[in-house]
């Protein structure tokens, strides 16, 4: 059950990311292009949960190495967010 | 460290819906709602997963994550769907 969660977590942060890549391409809203680069490294961050959790559960911990590609993740939204402003 | 930046990343997130938050305000459009409490869900839900880290309810963290994510998906859906 728990490894159905974690691929569904990858799954959607990788919706998240193509539907609004996808969404700037049409509008061209710079907003739009910082959220899905944040989206981008959510994805890396769920894909690495599944490689922690699923594929490799005893043989590595990559919890330091999702945790910094998260905070890199966010951080770049809220430096677009800040850049964009007005 | 793990905890110092599960606190950075849940400030970040909170800081990120409160700028959503105010183009909700400006705008009115639901779009920035949606955004805006998805990063709130997912701030929180961090910092419950640092307090209780390690513990059997771990994969519910990652449950209410989905939800976060899901009202991205949601926000971008009807977006789409009022343009066309």
């Amino acid at each position: 059950m728990a490894e159905v969660v974690y691929f569904l977590c990858a799954l959607t942060s990788l919706s998240c990311f193509v539907l609004l890549f996808r969404a700037w391409r049409g509008s061209g809203a710079r907003l739009l292009f910082w959220s899905s680069m944040c989206f981008a490294g959510m994805t890396v961050n769920n894909t690495l949960l599944v490689l922690d959790k699923v594929v490799f559960p005893t043989e590595v911990d990559l919890g330091t190495w999702r945790l910094a590609v998260a905070l890199a993740a966010v951080l770049l939204l809220v430096f677009g967010l800040v850049w964009e402003e007005e | 460290m793990d905890e110092m930046l599960m606190g950075a990343i849940a400030v970040a997130s909170l800081v990120a819906g409160l700028f959503f938050f105010r183009f909700w305000r400006s705008s009115r459009d639901t779009f920035f709602l949606f955004f805006a409490l998805s990063f709130w869900i997912e701030a929180a839900n961090r910092v419950a997963l640092t307090v209780l880290f390690g513990s059997e309810f771990e994969p519910v963290f990652y449950l209410v994550r989905i939800v976060a994510y899901g009202l991205i998906v949601v926000a971008i859906l009807q977006k789409n769907r009022k343009r066309s």
